[in-house]
């Protein structure tokens, strides 16, 4: 019924446009390729745009919260998060990592390979691995593109009485803003509860890859777990997640042996409280 | 007076926060599968959850105290502890900065969803962060330098 609706849109805004043209002009194929797309609802988003468009959230998300004041930290931060991608499947892209100077606990990925971590779930942190564990469940987000797709599918959804299709073929500056504007508020809304755990499950093996104690991330689960819900630094994290027992449980249930494999791993205690001493 | 300084040093040294098994458990000697036993953890029961080492946690359970696997270990729920708002306290913090001991809070910045809702774009910070940015074999030395070897390991089956 969805697509029948679409359809019925896109051959009514292809109307108008019609007029503009003798009929011997009307661009056939791209009528074709609207309505094709648009009853696809999807297409892919090429990577060029993908940076473009995180950019574009990212630089919202600052306007936020600024970066924590402390160039040792930030480098650090990186160094921790690019050695993690340097072990996935879009190892070239142009990863980026920041301290957002914000009480809030949280963690946010942005299409393209800019991950955001906030001073306040920093501050809760004990180790390097359990560093590694948030920032990679966070890179899983990327290379999944599990945003990306939320972004996409939501702004479609929104884009009634517009021609959502050559808003993703042109990519023109006013459909941008849309899908920026949504994309910033995605983060308020969240992502379907099956990403968050296919990214808790991703985010163990890629911190194993990179020479970590796998269990960083259950780690910060269960400090996150021991917090007052009703705190208002976890509201927006606790809303847009499933609860931290409920991850905790479905990581026992999948990746124990995993886990186990990779527990004794480093997890470089003492070169964490060094290297961000200073912004704790 | 003297003497209350190590008293009141002894909470930091020792971080003990109340937990419970959610399912019952072996108390191991050693934070290792092979072990000895100490004792038995029945489901539910209540223990001071000390340290983490990898997967195990030592713990002070009335039956002694010992190491247990990290994934049995709930810590106590809502309004039993860690209450307190930090958020809250953090604002007002802020807020209180203003010289005239009004709470201004104009230019509060932060990330809840008020906040989120009304960010202005800040280019500025964006160009900051890239100049922080890691090239991939800056990033490799950190890690060997941090005994960190990279590993093959599959991703679980969808």
């Amino acid at each position: 019924m969805k697509q029948a609706l679409a359809l019925l849109a896109a051959l009514a805004l292809a109307g108008p446009a019609h007029a503009q043209f003798n009929l011997r002009n009307l661009d056939i194929n791209r009528l074709v390729d609207t309505v094709k797309n648009v009853s696809k609802a999807t297409r892919t988003i090429p990577q060029s745009e993908e940076i473009e468009i995180g950019h574009d959230v990212a630089a919202r998300l600052l306007g936020a919260a600024p970066l924590v004041a402390d160039e040792h930290l930030q480098r650090y931060v990186n160094n921790v998060g690019r050695w993690l991608a340097s072990q996935t499947e879009r190892a070239d892209l142009p990863w980026e990592f920041g301290v957002l100077d914000a009480p809030q606990v949280n963690a946010f990925a942005v299409p393209g390979g800019t991950i955001f971590i906030t001073r306040g779930l920093l501050e809760k942190m004990h180790s390097e691995s359990e560093l590694a564990g948030v920032l990679a469940h966070e890179i899983v987000h990327v290379l999944k593109k599990h945003h990306l797709k939320a972004i996409q599918k939501g702004a479609l959804a929104s884009l009634t009485g517009e021609a959502a299709s050559l808003t993703f073929r042109d990519m023109n500056p006013e459909a941008k803003q849309k899908l920026v504007a949504f994309g910033t508020e995605m983060y308020s809304r969240g992502l379907d509860k099956g990403d968050e755990l296919e990214a808790d499950r991703l985010g163990v093996v890629i911190a194993a890859r990179a020479g970590y104690d796998a269990y960083g991330l259950p780690a910060v689960l269960q400090t996150l777990q021991a917090m007052n819900p009703a705190d208002s630094a976890v509201a927006l994290m606790f809303k847009t997640h499933p609860a931290p027992g409920e991850r905790l449980d479905a990581l026992a249930n999948t990746m124990q042996p995993t886990l186990d494999a990779y527990a004794s791993q480093p997890q470089l205690r003492d070169r964490f409280l060094m290297e961000t001493k200073a912004s704790r | 007076m003297k003497w209350l300084f190590p008293l009141l040093l002894v909470p930091a040294l020792c971080r003990a926060d109340p937990a419970t098994l959610i399912h019952a458990a072996e108390l191991k000697r050693a934070p290792a599968t092979d072990a000895e036993t100490v004792a038995q953890l029945a489901a539910n029961s209540p223990v001071d959850a000390l340290e983490r080492k990898g997967g195990w946690t030592r713990v002070k359970a009335a039956a002694g105290e010992g190491w247990v696997k990290m994934l049995a270990l709930r810590y106590s729920g809502p309004g039993e502890a860690k209450k307190g708002d930090s958020g809250i306290t953090q604002l007002f913090n802020v807020a209180r900065t203003g010289s005239s001991g009004t709470q201004v809070t104009t230019g509060v910045r932060g990330l809840d969803e008020q906040q989120l809702a009304n960010a202005q774009p800040n280019r500025e910070e964006l160009a900051k962060m890239s100049r922080f940015a890691a090239r991939p074999a800056a990033a490799a030395a950190f890690a060997a330098k941090g005994h960190l070897a990279a590993k093959s390991v599959e991703y679980p089956k969808p």
